[in-house]
């Protein structure tokens, strides 16, 4: 700490001293505010008017309406619906690829020959647009040109393409699988770093004192990895949360509202109804969720940097 | 704690595995961008026995994809640009002058980061629709901007805060200014950090979909990732130039991936998880 001091000598404490630090800093800062907080508050503002763009020229149009357009979405069963399925998108998103990410970053972390190229090659998911992994998945899933379709008829399974986006009950399982195999390197990069901060030496003292593979991955792994993983699973909870793409793109909620989430809900009220009143409402709720998280987050990383 | 023989042949079965895991989709794509559109409809056809440049031809001379990719390369340049400019002065800012509450004005900026898109396009639909900014790039370069401004700050900053300043100090006492002692001193050091957000701002914004989506109808003025769309039809998808136009617009990504790809694993987990 001492030593932290003397580095930023050049740190004096004055306005005027300081003058061109915060001439420097304001550009960005000024920006951040105009582009992000102002429309964050002018949104959380319109959740509370009467703000149907369809009813533009209405009398009581940008009219104060209180909790109105809560309680219209919270009374709504397609919100509720939108909830539930939130819920599910994140929990089997979040699980399914901390599971995953976890067994591959553990084979990625072995001295295996050619390991740099497995690790690129396992990254590649992750580095790809959004729009461009949907479009890929949706010629995967397709009836009539699919591989997953021509390689099940082939076994004998399915005697014609099957419509994994278009049917009820396997749109939400096909959207998950999709994007588990987008955002789960991002994940398995985090723990691949914090596996690499995990010295050697403690392996080979716990393996003298008799412990087996898999005491060896509960006493000596998870205690030394935890943190960097915990800052990366609410971090792409976060990510999942806020998916737009990955759903849009293959299903736009259908069929059926079955992969409906409240992302892809918010801006079917919007942009789709011109319902902006409701839509900011559910974006709304949105944001707190993803406020907690980020405090979360926040947190973490604070309580890592004082350390 | 050597592994043995069995243990080894294990780890290297799951790590084929794990790459066609990652691979395979690619794979398929490229291999349907080289169909006909009789192999491609063709299902016991998954490997191509003729391969034909046609579908890439379709894409690049009869089509608005060029066109595309132009408008979404100009967009993104344009945010790095400005984001980079922004992002490097107030991480030199942040670090190397007393900035009341900067802790926290860091911190507040990281969460601006996180703020849904969805919540913000409402508000920017009605102040765009005011400024005359929908359907222009120039709108577009503004909402990208409310993204990859944010992370740019907080990514040099992190990159920043590694840095020993006493060199700049050193050029200062040899009469450097300030300016010239940042360009001599600490803008060599910073490269590998500068260039890598770099990248990572201009794919940022070449990935983007949703606001591209929403405020852009000109068919002239879409973005790659909106445009590639013109190949689904509402009957009848083409499915060969749509896979061609897919690996095109990958060209950026894989330079990206050359460049950063040494200190992947290392670089880009440290801005989120030491802070």
């Amino acid at each position: 700490m001492k030593e932290k001091k003397r580095k930023l000598k050049l740190k004096e404490y004055s306005f005027r001293q300081n003058f061109y630090g915060y001439l420097l800093v304001a550009p960005a800062v000024i920006a951040i505010v105009l582009l992000s907080v102002y429309p964050l508050l002018q949104g959380i503002w319109i959740s509370f008017l009467n703000y149907d763009m369809t009813k533009a020229s209405s009398s009581n149009f940008g009219t104060f309406a209180g909790l109105k357009n809560y309680l219209v979405i919270f009374a709504n069963s397609k919100y509720r619906n939108a909830v539930a399925n939130s819920v599910v998108w994140t929990l089997v998103n979040i699980v399914a690829q901390l599971a995953l990410a976890m067994g591959v970053a553990l084979v990625l972390n072995e001295k295996l020959k050619g390991r740099g190229i497995f690790r690129t090659i396992a990254l590649l998911p992750w580095a790809i647009p959004a729009a461009i992994s949907a479009l890929t998945f949706s010629a995967l899933y397709d009836t009539k040109i699919g591989v997953f379709n021509a390689i099940l008829i082939r076994l004998g399974i399915f005697k014609e393409g099957y419509s994994f986006l278009g049917n009820v009950n396997t749109a939400m399982p096909a959207v998950i699988f999709a994007n588990v195999w987008k955002s789960m390197p991002f994940l398995m990069i985090f723990i691949l770093a914090a596996l690499q901060g995990v010295s050697f030496d403690m392996y080979e003292s716990a393996a003298i004192d008799g412990a087996g593979k898999i005491k060896r991955f509960l006493y000596v792994t998870l205690p030394n990895i935890k943190e960097p993983m915990a800052v990366a699973v609410i971090l792409n909870v976060i990510s999942i949360f806020n998916n737009f793409n990955a759903i849009w793109l293959l299903t736009k909620g259908g069929p059926l509202d079955s992969t409906e989430i409240m992302y892809t809900y918010a801006y079917r009220q919007a942009f789709v109804d011109h319902k902006f009143g409701y839509a900011a409402a559910t974006s709304v709720v949105i944001f707190v969720v993803i406020a907690i998280l980020t405090v979360i987050y926040v947190k973490m990383i604070g309580a890592g940097r004082k350390e | 704690m050597k592994r043995t023989k069995l243990e080894l042949a294990v780890l290297y079965i799951l790590s084929v595995i794990i790459v066609a895991y990652a691979f395979l989709p690619f794979l398929w794509v490229f291999m349907t961008a080289l169909k006909s559109p009789e192999q491609i409809f063709n299902m016991n056809q998954i490997i191509p026995t003729y391969i034909t440049f046609d579908n890439f031809k379709q894409v690049l001379f009869h089509s608005n994809f060029a066109r595309y990719f132009l408008n979404s390369a100009v967009i993104s340049i344009v945010v790095t640009i400005i984001s980079m400019l922004f992002a490097v002065m107030a991480a030199y800012g942040f670090c190397r002058y007393h900035i009341v509450g900067a802790e926290k004005v860091k911190m507040g900026i990281l969460f601006t980061k996180m703020f849904p898109g969805v919540l913000l396009s409402i508000p920017y639909y009605v102040i765009m629709r005011k400024l005359g900014l929908i359907d222009t790039h120039t709108g577009l370069i503004i909402l990208n901007c409310s993204f990859v401004l944010p992370f740019a700050v907080w990514n040099m900053c992190t990159f920043f805060v590694q840095i020993p300043w006493e060199i700049e100090e050193a050029a200062l006492v040899d009469g450097c200014n300030r300016f010239q002692a940042f360009v001599k001193t600490i803008f060599p050091m910073a490269k590998p950090g500068i260039s890598a957000t770099t990248l990572y701002c201009f794919l940022m914004s070449w990935d983007e979909f949703m606001y591209a989506n929403t405020f852009i109808s000109t068919a002239m003025k879409k973005t790659v990732q909106v445009g590639i769309r013109d190949y689904i039809g509402e009957y009848s998808t083409e499915w060969g130039p749509l896979m061609a136009a897919v690996i095109l617009s990958l060209i950026p990504v894989i330079i990206f991936f050359v460049f950063v790809q040494d200190n992947l694993v290392g670089g880009l987990s440290a801005g989120a998880v030491k802070g």
